[in-house]
């Protein structure tokens, strides 16, 4: 397979990973608000035998081309949406098992809604359409939640700027600092993560849910704070013929506190 | 370096001293200077210490037993769920993180934490320690420096753009620079995904998108539509939809278009000139956005610099059109002819191509003047362009060069076109005028000088003008009412 400069270009921009069996049907893993791919390491790697296994980092998280953070494209989750069809693109991947946690679930409703073509089947991992409250609709969250949430971001990232930017920068002067931030997988640029907060938590997709034709698996944590059982019931009435399961696992990553149940169900709904 | 070493009392073996300050390692956990929390891989607190229970005004009970994250406020709570607990699982270990805790009885306790995840031989997590400590007085200054810095950002986000708009409207020449750079910096200030600035088509009641992208939900908007951007421009205010929820309630009709183009909210901020309205600003985004004041505001700025710099290019085209042309007919005049001219010899000359000059004085004119008067007499100059005007071919150049003397230019024009010409302009002249009685005829005597460039010398644009008006002397010596040609 040839692949073009501008695939190249996509490749790179956002750090994507080839793994796992190159015949086997593909499925692409993405990651949510907060950390990068590597927050799939355990799930990914129950995949591999049987599967061409796609991981990726969002521009602005992990190891993607920070150069590439265009505030215009990025202020609406159109913006990763069009990112997760180039990649797809870029492979010429088919018939894919799209697999996203948090956001990335929402990203891949508006991917698959854009351009049914190349999905297979959406697996969507602790999703939420809103996260405020609306009238008639439980999203968890009020906006001064919100605000605490991006006061907590900025209150983390106060001594940031000094530490951080010489590397961002490509100070060569201190190169265990660049050694430091390359295993400081969730660390990115404070002003993306505050921008990319705002984009995740104020976004409002739940009429993008009812556009979704390609067959949707819901997976759901036991006490998960930022996407409630109510939510996930409310994605599964939206999306006709969805499935909900709602997992043992607690918590907000299912993906790092139980892999095992995550990979699972996963290979339950593709067989 | 020399490490200081303890001062017990005296009279106690070292030992002893320990023992009489620090009964027991159960005290040190129940009593350190810091909160201490054992809890298990999924969160849920196992042990914790008397400090923390001292400082939270919680009972054991509330604690043991609960996830540790249910214990912060809802913002804590994301930032643990989506940041640290990640980073914890990923490297083992997190530092210096500031939570907030909620307290059952007063004021929430703001803390740093630092958590270590102990594995066991298997490699599996076991459990994770937490060291808690009070940070309300780092938190107090914190604070205050995290508003600052905000206010500093939003400020110089304001600064960088108007300064940006100044600088770029300053140097624009035209008005399809200026809209372009207005769309262009509010679509960079907002992070909207796209911009457009629309401009009202003379007398069709319509605005158009003229600048920026290509307006994703109508080119043109009808004046008196339904519509964001024409309500900006009716009301004079700025209009915003905020999501597809409040398109339906207010803009019914434009709520699916929006979606379709992947839109959720826009905004239409009126362009200002001494409060009439002369344009309208749009700025697109793709997902919902609530509207702040200093953001609108920002906007209203930025388009008023935009209104003031197109008001500035059109009373600039205008002061350029009354230099270079005749107040009366409209015409261009004297230095315009000569510019034009000049711009025409040099391409011939260059390209050896024919040009020709017509100079034309009115016979007749001076007794329509005398005995109608002056008013009459401008009324019939009017007249007289207005024919030129449908007479010469539409890239000629006519200039009124003194009071019924007229000099037309044709560039490439062959010899038989520039008499094409001569004759299409006698025909017109001598037509008969409105409320110009019949015993006052007007008909011109013309003069065309052809030039067929050969290489070698430009002329002059005075020497030509001179030899066309020579021969229109010939004409008027001749008869008049006729054209005479000349080849130079």
């Amino acid at each position: 397979m040839s692949v073009s400069a501008s695939a190249l270009d996509v490749l790179r921009r956002n750090n994507v990973n080839v793994s796992g069996d190159a015949s086997g049907r593909p499925i692409v893993f993405a990651h949510g608000f907060g950390c990068s791919q590597q927050m799939w390491r355990d799930v990914a790697s129950g995949f591999v035998t049987d599967h061409r296994v796609v991981l990726f980092d969002h521009v602005g998280a992990g190891d993607s081309d920070l150069s590439a953070y265009d505030r215009r494209k990025y202020d609406s989750l159109h913006g990763y949406a069009d990112d997760v069809l180039e990649i797809l693109d870029a492979l010429d991947l088919r018939d894919v098992v799209y697999v996203g946690h948090s956001v990335s679930a929402m990203v891949g409703v508006l991917a698959a809604t854009h351009d049914p073509s190349r999905f297979g089947a959406l697996v969507l991992v602790g999703p939420s359409p809103r996260y405020l409250n609306d009238v008639g609709y439980v999203g968890g969250f009020d906006q001064a939640d919100i605000e605490a949430m991006l006061d907590s971001l900025d209150a983390n990232y106060l001594g940031w700027s000094s530490a951080m930017a010489p590397v961002m920068m490509g100070n060569s002067e201190r190169p265990e600092l660049a050694d430091e931030l390359t295993t400081s997988f969730c660390l990115s640029d404070p002003a993306i993560a505050r921008h990319f907060a705002r984009v995740t938590f104020l976004s409002d997709n739940r009429r993008d849910l009812a556009r979704v034709t390609t067959p949707t698996l819901i997976l759901q944590c036991t006490d998960d704070v930022i996407a409630p059982l109510t939510v996930g019931q409310y994605v599964h009435d939206s999306i006709a013929g969805s499935e909900l399961v709602v997992m043992s696992a607690t918590g907000h990553c299912p993906n790092m506190s139980d892999p095992g149940q995550l990979i699972a169900q996963i290979r339950t709904h593709l067989t | 370096m020399t490490i200081p070493v303890p001062h017990f009392p005296a009279g106690a073996d070292d030992a002893a001293g320990i023992e009489l300050f620090e009964p027991s390692l159960e005290d040190l956990y129940e009593h350190a200077p810091c909160g201490y929390l054992t809890t298990a891989p999924n969160g849920v607190v196992v042990k914790v210490n008397e400090t923390f229970l001292a400082w939270t005004g919680y009972s054991r009970d509330q604690v043991v037993g609960q996830p540790f994250a249910s214990l912060l406020n809802v913002g804590s709570q994301l930032f643990y769920d989506t940041r640290c607990l990640p980073v914890l699982r990923l490297e083992g270990e997190v530092r210096e993180v500031a939570l907030v805790l909620d307290r059952p009885h007063g004021r929430p306790l703001p803390i740093l934490v630092n958590s270590i995840r102990r594995a066991g031989d298997d490699g599996q997590p076991r459990l994770v320690r937490t060291a808690v400590f009070d940070a309300t007085r780092r938190q107090d200054y914190e604070r205050d420096l995290l508003f600052a810095r905000r206010a500093a950002e939003r400020s110089e986000v304001r600064v960088r753009t108007l300064q940006e708009a100044a600088a770029t409207f300053g140097a624009a020449k035209s008005e399809e620079s200026v809209t372009a750079a207005l769309a262009e910096i509010a679509c960079a200030a907002f992070d909207a995904t796209c911009a457009t600035v629309m401009l009202p088509v003379t007398d069709s009641g319509i605005l158009r998108a003229v600048a920026g992208a290509a307006h994703p939900v109508g080119e043109s908007v009808s004046i008196d539509s339904q519509r964001p951007e024409a309500e900006a421009l009716r009301r004079a205010t700025v209009v915003t939809i905020s999501s597809v929820d409040e398109a339906e309630r207010m803009f019914p009709a434009l709520a699916e278009p929006l979606h379709a183009a992947r839109l959720e909210a826009m905004t239409a901020t009126p362009l200002l000139a001494d409060d009439a309205p002369m344009g309208v600003l749009v700025c697109f985004f793709g997902r919902r956005r609530d509207f702040e004041e200093d953001e609108l505001a920002l906007n209203r700025t930025l388009a008023r610099l935009g209104t003031q710099a197109l008001q500035r290019i059109r009373l600039q085209e205008q002061l350029e059109h009354l230099a270079l042309h005749d107040k009366l007919t409209g015409l261009a005049n004297r230095e315009l002819l000569q510019y034009r001219l000049a711009q025409a010899l040099f391409a011939a000359g260059r390209h050896l191509r024919p040009m020709s000059v017509i100079f034309l004085d009115l016979d007749g004119f001076k007794a329509i003047n005398d005995q109608l008067g002056h008013a009459a007499g401008d009324a019939v100059l009017v007249e007289v362009s207005a024919r030129l005007r449908g007479a010469v071919r539409p890239s000629d150049t006519i200039a009124r060069f003194g009071g019924d003397e007229f000099v037309v230019v044709c560039e490439d024009a062959a010899a038989d076109a520039a008499v094409a010409v001569a004759e299409r302009i006698r025909m017109a002249i001598r037509q008969p005028i409105a409320h110009v009685p019949v015993a006052l005829p007007l008909t011109a005597s013309i003069g065309v000088a052809r030039h067929r460039p050969i290489g070698g010398r430009i002329p002059e644009p005075d020497e030509v003008v001179l030899q066309a008006d020579a021969a229109m002397y010939q004409s008027k010596e001749s008869g008049k009412d006729r054209y005479t040609v000349v080849d130079i």
